[in-house]
Order: structure tokens, then C-alpha cells, then sequence
């Protein structure tokens, strides 16, 4: 019996080549230009962040871990990581659902399931190379930056985490579209914008007394750690990881059992 | 295996709206089955439920004797589809999406494609989004069939293709009839099927309204008759007649349709001074009208 083996994953990864090297090239610079901006801000100190801003991380430049901590892994590369998973999740199914394509790549001999996970798996190459991307830029940066006090095991800790933030929201717009059947553009937007909602929810839950809600917001388990400090925090890790592999068994438990739309 | 398509009982209902309604019906391994039916009848319906796309409400299919649902890989590689509007990936060139098509089915041989593609006209180089409609539909029958399945599973083929190509496709599904092929085609007009099919099926609301021969079918239509005579004649003592139906006198002149032989109509008439005789068939498409339009049989 013949097979079509890794097929529907090579060709998702050979289509998408362009945009997955763009996302992380552009995520790499823009995490490479705004480290690199570090010597200034350490001089000038940054007092002009408003107080209810604290939860941001944005407030602490006395080291280069804490400046990192602010506008590049606390805000920047995160959110863009966020997008990378709303936006290439919601083509995992919907966008050839609604065009109709998947009726006819679901009429081939590949199962619902195995479509799924070999998409999915062509993302999560696209958010290891987002990752691996901005580790090189850290990496390339740190000496000429004066990052030096953060070890490249803090780097790779933390891209670990942002790689696993791209794969959550990519998981949850993955499973939505294969649950559900939503349109691209709604996929997409209700993952975007509940990713902007935890990261704000994230930020401000300490000043409003709520800080306990951190625990439910992924960028708590991607940062909150400060792996560029700690280095590798296991259960964090785990905990995103396990959370994608939920959204993506959810949403292909209800993807294979129900009819596609046209 | 002697029965290529068994649908039993197959319904399927979106919310109150019925797309199917209790469909059964047997397609033969090996013949070319007509699937005629008004747009929204269930045509489409009926085929994504046999391509396991959808799934029945209650009864079942077989396909190849497997279950659409449970074998669906296993049914997928022997079988080929292709849709009214045919989708592919717009941004690739045609040969780009055939080849990847062909690797999801484990590889076909190239100059199946190409064979094809030259018998078909189509510019394999060509980014699929550039193709006319027509085109973007030789697109899909290539890919329905360069693997030659054991059933070919097409859903309003024909629409968008030019004359010309119509008659090359309709030369395709004879000749994989001639391969021992299995050919289930839907269609709203019966002309474009008409030269091709073995048996037909005409479906109205979801449900079964016709299944033959499309020469049983023809012969099942009625021959109307208009007969003038030198005066005017009893209109009853001809509707009393075996077969005779739809009588109208209007002065000398009498109307009427007749089923089967027209013998007993001739001898009735014989009695009388015939002066004028016009006859003919019911024109087949006019019969399909009348299947989808008239009231429902059943």
C-alpha cells in the first residue's frame, strides 16, 4: 500500500517559506534593534513609566536582564508572536474551508486528523524559526549591547518560551477554525484579540489587586519565570506546552467528527 | 463486488431543512450512473456524504463496499472526485498543484499528468488564479482522473467547459467505462449526460423520483397525438381508451397523449373520416421537466 507519508507537511512548509522566514526576520531585527538600544536607556534610567504600568516589566533597567524583560520580550516579540499564531493558525483549516480547497484535500487519502497535525506541525517550524531567530539576534547583540550579564542558556530559555507562546496561539486558532468551522478573518480575530486581552490582563492584574489572575494568562508562564535570569523553567514550559496539546487534541477531536462547511 | 454505490435509507437534515429524505439506491460497478436533479435537489449532498465530507442524519452508504466514514482513507485512494467548482490553491501553477495532489495519493505516474494535460489543452505552467474558469476546471479533471480510480465521483463536471471539451470529457468517462471504471456524475441538465450514461437517476427534494435506462426513460414518454376529423366526434368514447390520456375535442379537431401502443386510438378513430393526423414524442427534456416540476411520484 502506498503512502503519502510527511506530504501535506512539506508542501504547507514549502508554501508558507516566504512568510515564515519573513516573520522571523522581521521578529529577529526588531528584537536585535531594540536590545541594541540598551546601553542608551541604561544611562538615561527609565522613570518616566507610569506606575500602573509596574506589571509590564518596563521599569526595571538597572540590569540587562530587566531591560530585556520590558520592551523586547515583554512586549515586542511576545505580541508578534501572538500574531504569527492567530494569523498562521486560522489558514490551518478555515482558510480552505472557506475557499472549498479542503473538500477536495480531504477527498485524497489523508485523514482529517493527519491534515491537521501536519499543518500544525509546519507551524510549529515557522515558531522555531521565529525563535531560533531572535536567540541569534540576542546572541549577536549581547557582547556589543552590554546584555553580557545574561548567559546565552538565559536567551535560549527564554526564545524556548516564545516559541511556545507562537505554538499556543497558534494551537488555540488551530483548534477554533477546526472546532467551529469560523471564517479565516473571525479565527483570526478572536485569537488576536484574546492574545491582547491575557497580555493586557497579564500587565495590569497587580495593580488592580487581581494578581492571582496572572496564572491564566500564558505570558505569565512564558515570562514570569524570568528565564533570562532562572534560565530554563521546566514547569512553566511545560505548562504552555501542555496547553497547546490540549487546544490542538480539542479541536481535532471536533474537527474529525463534524461536517465541513461550504 | 457487483454494487459500487448502496445508499439505504440515506438522510440528512440541516436544522429543519431536509437535504436528503430517505435516498436509496444502487450504482453497478462498472457503469457510467447519471445523477439528475434540479440545483438544490441534494446532488451535492448526496456526493460529499459519499466522500465522508458530511455525514448522514440516519441510514447509510456504501462505497466500494466500504464505509465512507471508517475506510475513509482506504476509499479516498480509489476513488477520484471532482466538484462543480473545482478549488485549488490560486497562488501555484497547475502542475505544482497536480504534483502535490498526486503525492497525497502516494504518486502517480507523470505522464498520466501530462498525458492529460495534452489531451486537455492545459499549460502546466500556468499559476492556477490566471486560468479561466473552464481551464481551472481541466485542472480538476486531471487530477479526478490521472490515477485512474476504480470510481470516479463527479459533481456537475461539465459546467464551465466549452463544447469541445465537453465532448473530450464525455470520450474520458467512455473510455474508463471501457477500463472497467465506475462513473457516478451528477448534472442538471440531462443533455450533457445523455450520450454517456448507462442508467439514471433523477432525484427532486431529496428524494428518488426516477432510476433507468435512459432509453426506458424515453420510452416511458408519452406520444401526443392531435386528430382532425371531417366532424365533430365524441370526446369520451376516446378517453375511455387503453392508454389515452389528456383528451380534449375542440370542434372537429381532438387532442390527446398516449402511453405505450397507439393501436386502440388508430382502430377508434378508423371509425370515423380521418382528415388530418399529427403525432410525435414528448421531447426527453420536456420529461425531465415534467419529473422535476409535476407532482411529487411516491
Amino acid at each position: 500500500m502506498t503512502t503519502n507519508g510527511g506530504a501535506m507537511f512539506t508542501k504547507t512548509l514549502y508554501d508558507n517559506r516566504r512568510i515564515f522566514t519573513v516573520w522571523a526576520l522581521a521578529t529577529g531585527l526588531l528584537a536585535l534593534m531594540y536590545a541594541a538600544f540598551y546601553p542608551q536607556v541604561s544611562a538615561d534610567a527609565m522613570a518616566s513609566v507610569p506606575e500602573s504600568m509596574s506589571g509590564f516589566g518596563l521599569d526595571d533597567t538597572s540590569t540587562a536582564a530587566g531591560y530585556l524583560q520590558g520592551p523586547v520580550f515583554g512586549l515586542l516579540v511576545p505580541l508578534l508572536a501572538t500574531f504569527y499564531g492567530a494569523a498562521t493558525g486560522a489558514r490551518t483549516i478555515s482558510a480552505d474551508e472557506e475557499s472549498g480547497y479542503l473538500d477536495l484535500l480531504l477527498a485524497h487519502p489523508i485523514g482529517r486528523a493527519r491534515l491537521l497535525l501536519q499543518r500544525f506541525a509546519a507551524l510549529a517550524a515557522g515558531a522555531l524559526l521565529i525563535g531560533g531567530a531572535v536567540l541569534a539576534a540576542m546572541l549577536a547583540v549581547r557582547d556589543g549591547a552590554d546584555l553580557g550579564s545574561v548567559g546565552a542558556g538565559g536567551f535560549a530559555a527564554q526564545t524556548l518560551n516564545l516559541t511556545l507562546l507562537a505554538l499556543l496561539f497558534g494551537a488555540l486558532a488551530t483548534g477554533l477554525g477546526a472546532a467551529t468551522g469560523l471564517t479565516r478573518a473571525t479565527v483570526f480575530g478572536v485569537t488576536a484579540g484574546l492574545g491582547v486581552a491575557v497580555f493586557a490582563l497579564n500587565g495590569f492584574a497587580p495593580q488592580i489587586g487581581a494578581g492571582g489572575l496572572r496564572y491564566l494568562t500564558p505570558f505569565h508562564y512564558y515570562i514570569g519565570g524570568e528565564p533570562l535570569k532562572n534560565g530554563v523553567q521546566v514547569a512553566d514550559a511545560a505548562v504552555l506546552a501542555a496547553a497547546s496539546a490540549v487546544l490542538i487534541a480539542a479541536g481535532t477531536w471536533r474537527f474529525v467528527r463534524r461536517d465541513l462547511g461550504r | 463486488m457487483h454494487t459500487a454505490i448502496e445508499l439505504t435509507e440515506l438522510t440528512k437534515s440541516y436544522g429543519s431543512r431536509r437535504g436528503l429524505d430517505g435516498l436509496s439506491l444502487q450504482v453497478r460497478a462498472g457503469e457510467v450512473f447519471g445523477y439528475l436533479g434540479p440545483n438544490g435537489a441534494g446532488k451535492s449532498t448526496t456526493i460529499r456524504l459519499l466522500l465522508d465530507l458530511i455525514r448522514p442524519t440516519s441510514g447509510s452508504a456504501r462505497v466500494l463496499g466500504l464505509d465512507p466514514r471508517a475506510d475513509a482513507a482506504r476509499l479516498h485512494r480509489r476513488t477520484g472526485y471532482l466538484a462543480g467548482d473545482f478549488v485549488v490553491d490560486g497562488r501555484r501553477r497547475a502542475g505544482e498543484c497536480l504534483a502535490f495532489l498526486a503525492r497525497l495519493r502516494g504518486g502517480v505516474p507523470a505522464h498520466r499528468i501530462t498525458g492529460l494535460a495534452a489531451r486537455l489543452d492545459v499549460d502546466l505552467d500556468a499559476r492556477i488564479k490566471s486560468l479561466s474558469k473552464g481551464n481551472r476546471q481541466k485542472v480538476g479533471l486531471i487530477q479526478a482522473f490521472m490515477h485512474e480510480p476504480e470510481l470516479l465521483i463527479l459533481d456537475e463536471p461539465t459546467s464551465g467547459l466549452d463544447p469541445l471539451v465537453q465532448q473530450t470529457f464525455l470520450d474520458m468517462v467512455g473510455e474508463a467505462r471501457d477500463n472497467g471504471q465506475t462513473v457516478f456524475m451528477s448534472s442538471h441538465i440531462l443533455s450533457e449526460v445523455e450520450a454517456v450514461t448507462d442508467r439514471v437517476a433523477i432525484i427532486r427534494e431529496g428524494a428518488l423520483v426516477a432510476l433507468d435506462t435512459v432509453d426506458a426513460l424515453r420510452a416511458r414518454s408519452s406520444l401526443r397525438v392531435r386528430v382532425t376529423f371531417a366532424a365533430p366526434v365524441p370526446a369520451g368514447e376516446f378517453a375511455a381508451l387503453p392508454g389515452v390520456q389528456h383528451v380534449s375535442a375542440d370542434g372537429d379537431t381532438l387532442t390527446c397523449t398516449v402511453d405505450g401502443s397507439p393501436d386502440a386510438l388508430v382502430k377508434a378513430a378508423a371509425q370515423y373520416t380521418v382528415t388530418g393526423l399529427h403525432a410525435d414524442t414528448q421531447d426527453l427534456e420536456e420529461l425531465f421537466q415534467a419529473y422535476y416540476t409535476g407532482p411529487r411520484a411516491a
